[in-house]
């Protein structure tokens, strides 16, 4: 009788762990509660900051001396081409080449002309994406600078992503290529034609929803955000070029493949535009 | 559990999320970063059997959320599954076997990715089963394969005071015979 009590226990925890679990995603999944795990999640990632920037410090030599060990082929070849490179343009600032991209990256944030008199916050990448399944950077300002959930934000050549968190110090952004992020956007001569730009993960191409079929496009072309009143982003920022498209037999609207206009794959500086759609 | 207990189990959960926040999201292979908060429960279910393993994946799983945009809630919720089938698994076996670590942690971290990614997607987030599962699946398994051994020493560490299911933690932590 004992035996058969002992051995229902972990069970019996087991079902009470499931149904906290299910009850806290499924309150997080409603307004209130999400507000709530929100916040807690912010006093966490702020309290968290200054551990995660002090152990950095410390362990990011470790880091850096083990990421290249696990590339140490792609990393031998890379150094094998920048020799070849050196010898032929017998060139002394090789070790400039890192500032001058980050220098380029800087220089086209300060000159957005899509952006208008907007107001923006320019601040580094800090983190590229804490989940395998979710494609999201931490930047470097928060509510303290005026940054607010919902927020845009933009990088050299066109529009970044959303914040979907925002902490005292500190942001999280859902980037547009995000299998979460869904932008308006028009095409076409203005007033142009409206469509749905999908992210499909991180690293993959774009593609639109609700392009009529035959629509011919040039390879290149540019979609922006909407100028929809009410849309989640300021009208005309430059979202995604045209890679290919096609209309099959029997669809009842265009393949498109688009790639971001900005190069989500090497951000290390953007801006946040402090705009919401009531503005 | 004392207080103590509670303490030593929470330093581990504290330095394995700033381990994992720090060194290893740095560490990206093809794009991927592995993942030791899984190995917590993992190890939490050879060491202390399926209820201390759900406990672990429920509390570690809670703190793993807070610094995850996928949905609140869901690493708990996968992290007890995975502890309890774990500790549930290994009853029957020599937890003192020095290969039952490393493979449960292969075995164990595949599940919990491939359960994670499957549940996210029934809970709204259809693009959790189209980031590249199969990839994600292999690194986080492969590299919690090879940091089993001192995870369940840590995790040992911590429940060395704590009744358990079947094998005293101090036999294992020391790999000593049962």
């Amino acid at each position: 009788m004992a035996k058969s009590r002992r051995s229902r226990r972990p069970r019996t925890t087991l079902l009470l762990l499931v149904l906290a679990s299910v009850t806290i995603i499924t309150l997080d999944a409603r307004g209130g509660f999400h507000r709530i795990t929100s916040g807690v999640k912010s006093v966490a990632a702020d309290a968290f900051a200054p551990v995660r920037s002090g152990v950095d410090g410390i362990i990011q030599p470790v880091g850096s001396f083990l990421a290249g060990s696990v590339h140490y082929g792609a990393v031998r070849q890379q150094n094998q081409k920048l020799q070849q490179e050196i010898d032929q343009l017998k060139l002394q600032e090789r070790s400039a080449a890192d500032a001058v991209q980050a220098m380029k990256q800087l220089s086209a944030l300060l000159n957005v002309p899509f952006i208008g008199n907007l107001q923006t916050v320019p601040t580094e990448v800090t983190n590229y994406g804490t989940s395998n399944f979710a494609a999201t950077i931490d930047i470097g300002v928060g509510r303290s600078e005026g940054v607010h959930l919902g927020m845009p934000v933009i990088g050299a050549g066109g529009l970044v992503g959303q914040v979907v968190q925002a902490n005292h110090g500190s942001s999280t952004v859902r980037l547009i290529t995000d299998g979460q992020s869904a932008v308006g956007a028009t095409f076409g001569t203005p007033p142009g034609s409206l469509a749905v730009i999908n992210g499909e993960g991180a690293g993959k191409p774009l593609d639109a929803d609700l392009v009529p079929t035959n629509t011919t496009f040039t390879v290149g072309q540019q979609f922006v955000t909407s100028p929809i009143p009410g849309d989640v982003y300021p009208a005309g920022i430059p979202v995604a070029s045209v890679v290919s498209f096609k209309t099959g037999t029997t669809a009842s609207q265009e393949s498109v493949v688009l790639k971001p206009t900005a190069d989500l794959a090497h951000l290390r500086y953007v801006s946040v535009v402090l705009w919401g759609p009531s503005s | 559990m004392t207080a103590r207990d509670v303490a030593r189990v929470g330093l581990v959960v504290a330095a394995f999320v700033t381990l994992q926040q720090t060194l290893v999201l740095d560490l990206r292979i093809g794009g991927v970063h592995p993942d030791i908060m899984v190995l917590l429960p993992i190890v939490a279910g050879i060491v202390g059997g399926p209820a201390r393993g759900a406990s672990m994946g429920f509390g570690s799983g809670l703190v793993a959320d807070l610094f995850l945009p996928t949905p609140f809630g869901l690493s708990a919720l996968v992290g007890c599954l995975i502890g309890f089938g774990v500790g549930a698994a290994t009853l029957p076996l020599d937890r003192t076997a020095p290969w039952l670590p490393p493979f449960a942690a292969l075995a164990g971290s595949a599940l919990y990715e491939v359960i994670y990614a499957v549940l996210g997607s029934v809970l709204g987030q259809p693009q959790m089963l189209h980031v590249g599962v199969a990839q994600i699946v292999l690194v986080v398994s492969v590299v919690n394969a090879f940091l089993a051994l001192p995870a369940l020493r840590a995790v040992a560490w911590s429940l060395r005071d704590v009744s358990t299911e079947g094998v005293p933690t101090s036999a294992v932590s020391s790999g000593a015979p049962r």
